[in-house]
């Protein structure tokens, strides 16, 4: 992935600083984005391993959590940042929130497929796939989006939200419906629901990271607008 | 000549909410500053607002003290000085003939970066302008004495030794005295010339205490090498380079999302 450097600074020390809290943030993007992975291979291939790594992995994650909020604070406190810069920082501790809560939901993903892979297997599960694939697009082109200070491609994630919002409720619907004719897999069916909403939240999270870049990158604040 | 940039030829449109203050009070068009062949300011275009403290930021060199020191024409007091263009107060020209350059200075006091008290008592030093502008009257000086003590926040610290000595007072305590001594004959216009630059960071805060308090009755202007110190105390920012003025705004737009790459650089520390 192609990264956009900070420019430098007069100040070396100020430019490093800033330099490592991105590469704190890149770094868990890309441990959520394998524990993500690992998740949903527990999920689509039935194998518990995946999920139990997942699972044990997301300490690392909260770890970095609180490492990048402890550097985000050491770069105001030492060099008081300003425009670009303190809107780089502040964005940087949210995004970093934003991904420790896509991890959480990797955890959740796995936990639910644990459950599932308890009983027989349903032709259902693959009603995922779509959600699957567009959870995950939204999430790394987050990641892509603050990696390459991409505005564009962050805007753009907010109108796919609404879509995987949309996927997210007709598979509910149609599950809902599944349960009322099969009840005996009703707890499976119950658990594909739960991880539905799971990557509808990975969307939500993935959007609100992208008004992070978007407030990083033009000092705009797209939040909670109806367009 | 170097090119004025489009920019600082636009007078800056102030929101409305920006009140209680006089929107024009002071107006700078087209203000060129000259010493001996070199020019220093270039067509500047800024209109200051009345009882708000205005910031002039900008890397050393960048016209912003000279600028200053032509709102009282101190600048006239270096020989092979001319100007172009036009200051005005209120309306009025301050290079009008009928305006006459000490009862300016009066109207517009000053402060300057190393604390200067006069080597006599503290009570003299505040009386100074008043004296020297013929008041003789007791009550009026004793009142004046602690209404500006008071106003620059060293009442409670000196009103036990007022027939002491200024130059016993701390470096801190010396810039307020000077701020005192600045507003002893009510002037409109207080210009800060890196009033806190010498001062250890207590001292500074309350120095820029004493700013927002002293913007209730005056206009301030303050040129700063402190950008921080700008944020903390101004309402709006002016950002200087090589004598033009790149950006004027609301301090707050300058120091989240500045409108030129110019101020962003300078203030995030990228050049200058």
């Amino acid at each position: 992935m192609h990264t956009e450097p900070s420019r430098p600074h007069t100040l070396t020390n100020f430019t490093v600083s800033l330099d490592h809290l991105r590469g704190s943030v890149l770094m868990m993007s890309s441990l959520t984005q394998r524990n993500l992975n690992n998740s949903l291979k527990g999920l689509m291939e039935r194998d518990d391993d995946w999920c139990n790594n997942s699972i044990a992995d997301d300490e690392e994650i909260d770890m970095l959590e609180m490492q990048i909020d402890k550097e985000g604070i050491d770069v105001m406190s030492r060099f008081q940042p300003v425009a670009s810069d303190l809107r780089e920082v502040i964005s940087s501790i949210k995004i970093g929130a934003n991904i420790e809560r896509v991890a959480d939901q990797a955890v959740n993903i796995a936990r639910r497929a644990r459950k599932i892979n308890e009983h027989p297997e349903v032709p259902e599960l693959h009603l995922l796939d779509e959600l699957v694939k567009m959870a995950v697009s939204m999430f790394d082109d987050a990641v892509r989006a603050f990696a390459e200070r991409n505005a564009h491609l962050a805007v753009e994630l907010k109108a796919r939200d609404k879509e995987l919002d949309r996927l997210n409720r007709e598979l509910t619907d149609k599950m809902v419906q599944r349960m009322q004719d099969d009840s005996v897999n009703l707890p499976t069916y119950l658990n594909l629901i739960f991880v539905s909403r799971c990557l509808e939240r990975i969307g939500d999270h993935a959007a609100n990271m992208a008004e992070d870049v978007v407030f990083a990158v033009r000092a705009e604040d797209i939040r909670h607008h109806a367009k | 000549m170097t090119s004025i940039p489009e920019f600082s030829r636009r007078p800056l449109e102030l929101a409305d909410d920006f009140a209680p203050g006089e929107i024009n009070f002071m107006k700078v068009e087209d203000f060129s500053f000259f010493y001996g062949k070199k020019q220093a300011l270039h067509g500047i275009n800024l209109t200051i607002p009345s009882r708000k403290v205005t910031a002039f930021i900008g890397p050393s060199g960048c016209g912003k003290s000279t600028l200053l020191r032509n709102f009282n024409r101190m600048n006239e007091l270096i020989p092979c000085i001319r100007h172009e263009g036009d200051i005005s107060i209120h309306g009025t020209s301050i290079y009008d003939p009928s305006v006459e350059v000490i009862a300016l200075r009066r109207r517009i006091g000053m402060v300057f970066q190393k604390s200067n008290p006069f080597p006599m008592s503290i009570y003299e030093n505040i009386v100074y302008p008043l004296r020297i502008a013929g008041e003789r009257n007791r009550a009026v000086l004793d009142e004046a004495v602690e209404r500006c003590l008071r106003s620059a926040a060293l009442w409670e610290e000196v009103k036990d030794r007022l027939h002491e000595s200024a130059i016993g007072l701390s470096g801190g305590q010396m810039q307020r005295l000077c701020i005192a001594r600045a507003i002893a004959s009510r002037p409109e216009i207080l210009l800060m010339d890196e009033p806190c630059s010498a001062l250890d960071p207590i001292a500074t805060a309350k120095v820029e205490e004493l700013i927002i308090e002293l913007k209730k009755e005056f206009t301030i202007l303050i040129v700063t090498h402190n950008m921080h110190q700008a944020s903390r105390v101004s309402d709006l920012t002016a950002f200087f380079y090589l004598g033009s003025l790149v950006e004027f705004d609301k301090t707050q737009k300058i120091f989240t999302n500045p409108a030129k790459q110019q101020t962003e650089d300078y203030i995030t520390g990228r050049f200058g």
